[in-house]
């Protein structure tokens, strides 16, 4: 029988922080949160360049956690890559030597201070990787004391709408969250469904009797029995169901079948949205006045040549009305967003 | 006469093997699926399988662990402040071998955490608990090491507070050490299971390339996939199964047939009558 080689890596070498070092890419240890795509290619090449020729002039900023064997990165993501490409083309040093960069090596972050570090790459991230930001936020939240949001949105840099989303996602317990995080981009449960789904829960637990009684988990996981079943094809098809409901406020009789409907749908695990719900959202008329009404509205603005407008009073009305036109429609356009999983098949 | 002491060798070395003991004879017919010329080849690469028995695996998983919770422990970490993680699915072999180190080596009266890696609420609870520490994931074999970096950086997205990574496993094949170490994941193995040892690669001098060729062929007739995931075409066959990255002449064909291999993997038997009624 072959010998058994054991393998054990090297006792690594503890370094005192607050000091400059040299470090080769090897001894740097990329950031596991921060998504290629925040970076633009166009602007990554020109910094190439420029390290290319001058080298790295400002140090990147680097810890060493217990034990690690490498630095991960606190600030120097970008010349750290720009390196790394360098390294791979072979380039050296001017004296020949193998390229390094300098860092300065600090204390490990504290939990807090590296969860509000991720919250800035976090920020850029699109809204399918939300439920590990959620978490996240969930983590901050108790241990500063605080829920609100233009306070979470000033620590963490996260927007308002984000902060919200995430606080949707937190209302849900904790085995459907665990959905979300399911490594398997196959059976994983995309944090946009909770988002979507839980206006029509709210709803339907609101106006069924009979989804009363079942209970909002049980209602809750029948919403994913049908997704995980193709029953719900895309998450934006939970709008139809309230759209369903919101056209149909002023025609009783059209509402009630709705409420029915509704119900039904929860209840029977063959029904699709588009069959249920298509009916009462077909008329398209709604969409195509609200496009008219945008497109008037600018043409109206401009006709009136506000830009110079010198009455102080004129001026502080004017922008009050602009502002709450504003406020509306930011919060109607952010209502608007919303998309699947690239990485769930629901086809 | 040369074959039955080969056979019986074979029994006696891989007699532990859990999925399907073997026997003299099953060892004999084994050899016997190949023809006459070809059973000197088959029988020669049988003769590089590097087995890892039950008390192997867990005198290796227990030493490594120990190594490296003294070092740890150096380095400021105590037990209490380790993880240790499982990866892949519930039933799979890394949560046995957790099970195994767990009871060896007394993890949990030692004040450490164990978490199945696909609780990732109950990992963010540890970790936001603990919030300084060590993850230390177990598993019974890493090929190339995807599927394992894969899981990792999956929920590695979720990872709160500073810590640092290792791996304990039996075995690691040697492909998998520069994935595993752009993460920072240090390794803790029993073994380095590098290309040398595999017979079908190159770099082994088992056989000469004419001979190579020839088993390269039988195993991508048996199967499209006949050297293994990933074209690995590893030797390491631990007790508990062989992994996919073995060559389909060692572990046999799907349901065993036409194929039947020494070590099946429990994935590749035949489902007994009874069970499928």
């Amino acid at each position: 029988m072959p010998i058994l080689n054991p393998s054990q890596p090297a006792v690594p070498t503890i370094v005192p922080t607050g000091q400059l070092r040299h470090l080769t890419v090897e001894q740097v240890k990329r950031s596991d949160s921060n998504p290629r795509h925040l970076f633009d290619a166009d602007e990554l090449l020109e910094l190439k360049t420029n390290i290319a020729e001058h080298g790295v002039l400002v140090p990147i900023t680097v810890y060493q956690a217990k034990g690690q064997a490498k630095f991960s990165i606190l600030d120097g993501e970008r010349r750290y890559r720009c390196m790394v490409d360098l390294v791979k083309e072979g380039r050296r040093g001017k004296d020949g030597a193998e390229l390094t960069l300098p860092a300065n090596v600090v204390e490990p972050p504290t939990k807090i201070a590296g969860l509000l570090y991720m919250f800035s790459i976090h920020n850029f991230r699109e809204g399918w990787e939300l439920m590990p930001t959620a978490l996240s936020l969930k983590i901050v939240m108790a241990d500063l004391g605080t829920s609100d949001n233009k306070s979470l949105n000033k620590l963490t840099g996260l927007s308002e709408p984000q902060i919200e989303r995430c606080k949707k996602l937190l209302l849900f317990p904790e085995k459907f969250q665990e959905l979300s995080l399911d490594p398997d981009p196959k059976t994983r449960i995309p944090s946009n469904f909770w988002i979507e789904a839980l206006p029509v829960l709210d709803l339907a637990l609101e106006t069924s009797d009979q989804l009363k009684k079942l209970g909002r988990d049980r209602s809750t996981e029948k919403l994913v029995e049908k997704y995980r079943d193709k029953k719900i094809k895309s998450v934006i098809h939970f709008r139809r169901i309230m759209e369903s409901y919101e056209l149909t406020e002023d025609d009783a009789p059209a509402r009630s079948k709705v409420l029915r409907r509704i119900e039904e749908f929860f209840l029977n695990p063959k029904l699709e949205t588009r069959e249920v719900f298509d009916e009462f959202v077909v008329e398209k008329k709604r969409v195509q006045n609200a496009l008219a009404a945008c497109e008037s509205f600018l043409i109206d603005l401009r006709k009136f040549r506000l830009r110079y407008t010198a009455s102080d009073d004129e001026r502080s009305n004017l922008r009050r009305a602009l502002h709450e036109v504003q406020e509306y429609c930011e919060s109607l356009e952010e209502a608007l967003k919303g998309s699947d999983d690239p990485e769930a098949s629901q086809d | 006469m040369r074959r039955i002491i080969h056979s019986i060798r074979a029994a006696l070395r891989f007699r532990g093997y859990k999925p399907k003991p073997l026997s003299i004879l099953s060892a004999r017919r084994w050899a016997q699926q190949f023809d006459k010329n070809d059973r000197v080849l088959a029988e020669k690469l049988l003769d590089g399988v590097i087995y890892i028995t039950e008390s192997e695996t867990r005198e290796i998983l227990v030493k490594q662990n120990d190594d490296l919770m003294s070092r740890l422990k150096v380095a400021g970490l105590p037990a209490k402040k380790l993880i240790y993680v499982s990866v892949h699915d519930a039933a799979s072999s890394s949560s046995v071998m957790l099970n195994m180190l767990r009871d060896s080596a007394n993890l949990e009266r030692r004040g450490c955490k164990i978490i199945d890696g696909r609780d990732t609420l109950g990992l963010v609870k540890a970790m936001n608990t603990i919030g300084e520490g060590a993850l230390v994931y177990v598993d019974d074999f890493v090929g190339s090491g995807t599927q394992f970096c894969t899981e990792r950086d999956f929920i590695a997205k979720n990872f709160v507070g500073t810590f640092s990574e290792f791996i304990i496993s039996p075995s690691i094949c040697e492909e998998a050490f520069d994935e595993l170490s752009k993460r920072d994941v240090q390794v803790f193995a029993g073994h380095k299971h590098v290309k040398s040892e595999r017979p079908l690669y190159a770099e082994c001098t088992v056989f000469n390339e004419k001979q190579r060729q020839r088993l390269t062929a039988i195993c991508n007739g048996i199967d499209k996939f006949g050297l293994g995931f990933n074209g690995l075409a590893t030797m390491v066959i631990l007790y508990r199964n062989a992994p996919n990255t073995v060559p389909v002449m060692l572990r046999g064909s799907s349901n065993q047939k036409p194929y039947f291999g020494i070590f099946p993997r429990t994935t590749d038997l035949p489902i007994p009558a009874q069970a499928r009624s």
